[in-house]
């Protein structure tokens, strides 16, 4: 068996040698473009995931998000809520949020929308708003008549290719008019603005807790969720059991469950559109390596055929054609690795820029092992029949060549 | 007498639609060890199917042949591939060398096959060259060789395992004269030298010259069983 399986390698290892370079170094460059097709393409998807996952948990939920259940509008009892979390082991801290619907005039345009409010010196724990201010400052703990606003609610003076409706260009210092939902009319100075790339993030304005409370007026804001940071992502899992363990009557999930519906089909989409694109690559790499061995097994039928006469078992010269194939694409794997490796350090230094944020793809040693044994498995397939094929022919057939 | 090879009533049937193609119909006869045998007979008269037979690369349709004492007929595939391996040289009209290995790779390949070491065979694949008279050209591909060059270096390859028999079927068909002589007083050599048992196919009358023994076929069947004038060394030019 080791005999037979050296006699293989020394006949793939010269035929690898000696016959034909050049198109050994076609076949290569191939196989590491199919590779590199079956990997860009979902690192791409899986970046841009990331991207949104990432500003997620940066904007919109945190790491654990607790809501009042269904039906129910606003949290029961927050303080105590607050307290509880903020106690708990894996948790950094908890940052309510207390929205109120209305809508924001400035100059002659008018924004409906919600209003939302927070405890400064909570939400620079929690979410990542104060470190992406474009202009101006994040909001202070005494803050009362001031507002910061996202960057798509700023808008900019030419509104045309804007899809939202903006305040037109609103910058830093300008007042503007906030009408709450309850009848209370304030008038707020633009003390900052904020760019997260987010559309959902860059879409919303906050005041503080403490303004909040004196609009609402007799008992003060009322929270709708309480985001909470937990020191590292895998403690999500851990705190969300702790709290519901605490016993509060609120919903509790982490923010992968949080994640709208919407998302996860998309997800899913991009599964099917990604095996598509990942059998398509195999087809190619499939059929090149059926020609490639259909070719060179068919070009030495009589020497195949006479090598049978002498002696030689059929699987030494089947193995010869097989060994040749994966070092191929044992070859074009490595330039593909290294192909894809230049791309992800291209596109880190200059990444893609997709309306939703910066994409960097996303590459894992599972994708290009997974990817790398899918080829393998196909190619060698792909070898083995035409070589188990015409190996297989009669003996004397071969010899006459006819 | 010792029979080395024994032919028993052989038969070759092949059946092409409706029609029937007795390519051997009938054949007994027996070699002793060292023999130089030839098989001539006009074309399609059934000189390669009968080598074929005796060479375990294709089945009698009827008939049983014995080697060495032993019923090869009943052997199975792989056994008769390894009895080929170990016993057997073949020469081929085609002397379809692997492209990509060069003189001693191909010679070497044999052995290699058959499980040797590699110090053993590659200086006796050298040897066996130098021997061929191709001692310059062990590490020419076989692109590299002319025609006759090749054949050599196929016979150096039926050489390696040290055969019992050497099979060739009109191994100088490629060639012109000058290559065949030379091919041919090869044979001869080898078969005085190692009392190695040559059975070739041939339809030269001149080759004849070389043989111990001529099977002369006709439509499937020994038309004429004889040892063949030792030419005069003397009187030939
Ligand atoms: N595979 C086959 N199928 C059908 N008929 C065959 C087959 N092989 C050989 N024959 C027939 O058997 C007969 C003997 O063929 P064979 O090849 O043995 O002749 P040969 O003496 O070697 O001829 P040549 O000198 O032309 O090589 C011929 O009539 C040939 O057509
Ligand atoms: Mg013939």
């Amino acid at each position: 068996m080791f005999d037979d399986l050296r006699v293989s390698a020394f006949l793939a290892t010269r035929s690898i040698q000696r016959g034909g370079r050049g198109r050994n170094a076609m076949y290569i460059i191939i196989i590491a473009l199919v590779l590199t097709n079956m990997i860009f393409l979902p690192s791409v998807i899986m970046g841009a995931m990331d991207v949104y996952y990432v500003q997620t948990v940066d904007y919109i939920s945190s790491d654990v998000i607790i809501k009042p259940p269904e039906d129910v509008r606003y949290i029961d009892d927050v303080e105590t809520l607050l307290a509880t979390v903020n106690r708990m082991s894996g948790v950094v801290r908890a940052s309510a949020r207390y929205p109120m619907a209305g809508s924001i005039d400035f100059e002659d345009k008018t924004v409906a929308m919600e209003i939302d409010a927070f405890d400064p010196r909570d939400e620079t724990e929690v979410t990542k708003f104060h470190k992406h201010m474009k202009y101006g400052d994040f909001l202070g703990s005494g803050d009362r008549d001031q507002i910061i606003v996202g960057s798509l609610v700023a808008g900019a003076k030419d509104d045309t290719g804007e899809f939202y409706a903006s305040l037109g260009g609103a910058t830093v210092g300008d007042s503007v008019v906030v009408r709450y939902a309850n009848g209370v009319v304030r008038e707020y100075r633009i003390k900052g603005i904020f760019n997260t790339k987010s559309y959902q993030a860059d879409y919303m304005v906050f005041v503080t807790k403490d303004e909040m409370d004196a609009v609402t007026g007799s008992g003060g804001a009322r929270a709708t969720e309480v985001l909470v940071k937990t020191v590292s992502a895998e403690d999500a899992q851990p705190v969300k059991k702790r709290i519901l363990e605490f016993g509060v009557g609120e919903d509790v999930e982490t923010w992968e469950e949080a994640l709208p519906d919407v998302v996860s089909e998309s997800v899913e989409s991009f599964a099917i559109i990604n095996t598509i694109s990942v059998l398509g690559s195999l087809v190619i790499a499939v059929v090149l390596i059926f020609i490639m061995t259909t070719i060179k097994t068919f070009n030495n039928r009589k020497q195949i055929g006479i090598l049978k006469a002498i002696g030689l078992k059929k699987s030494i010269i089947i193995n010869s054609y097989v060994m040749q194939v994966i070092f191929i694409c044992l070859i074009g794997a490595i330039v593909g690795s290294l192909l894809i490796g230049t791309m992800v350090l291209y596109f880190t230094t200059y990444p893609i820029e997709f309306p939703d944020g910066d994409v960097t793809p996303l590459v894992t040693w599972a994708m290009i092992i997974e990817n790398t044994a899918l080829l393998f498995i196909s190619s060698a397939i792909a070898g083995f029949i035409p070589a188990w094929r015409v190996t297989n022919e009669g003996i004397l057939e071969a010899i006459r060549g006819g | 007498m010792d029979e080395y090879i024994r032919a028993e009533d052989l038969r070759k049937l092949y059946t092409m639609g409706t029609v029937e193609v007795r390519a051997i119909n009938g054949v007994s006869f027996s070699v002793r060890k060292g023999e130089f045998v030839g098989i001539t007979g006009s074309s399609g008269s059934g000189k390669s199917t009968l080598l074929h037979m005796l060479a375990l690369l294709d089945p009698p349709t009827e008939g049983t042949i014995t080697i060495a004492d032993r019923d090869v007929i009943s052997l199975s595939e792989a056994e008769k591939g390894i009895f080929r391996l170990s016993r057997f040289g073949f020469i081929f009209q085609d002397y379809a060398l692997v492209p990509e290995l060069t003189a001693e790779e191909n010679v070497s390949l044999v052995a290699m096959a058959r499980g040797e070491e590699a110090g053993s065979y590659s200086r006796r694949s050298r040897k066996l060259l130098g021997q061929v008279g191709l001692g310059e050209r062990v590490a020419h591909l076989p692109s590299e060789l002319s025609g006759g060059e090749q054949q050599r270096v196929a016979i150096a390859r039926a050489l390696i395992n040290t055969p019992e028999i050497l099979f060739a079927d009109e191994p100088c068909a490629n060639l012109d004269s000058t290559n065949s002589r030379a091919v041919l007083d090869l044979f001869r050599e080898i078969n005085q030298r190692m009392n190695l048992t040559v059975i070739m196919v041939s339809h030269e009358d001149w080759h004849m010259e070389y043989f111990d023994r001529v099977i002369r076929l006709r439509d499937g069947k020994i038309e004429e069983d004889f040892q063949p004038e030792i030419p005069d060394a003397t009187a030939s030019p």
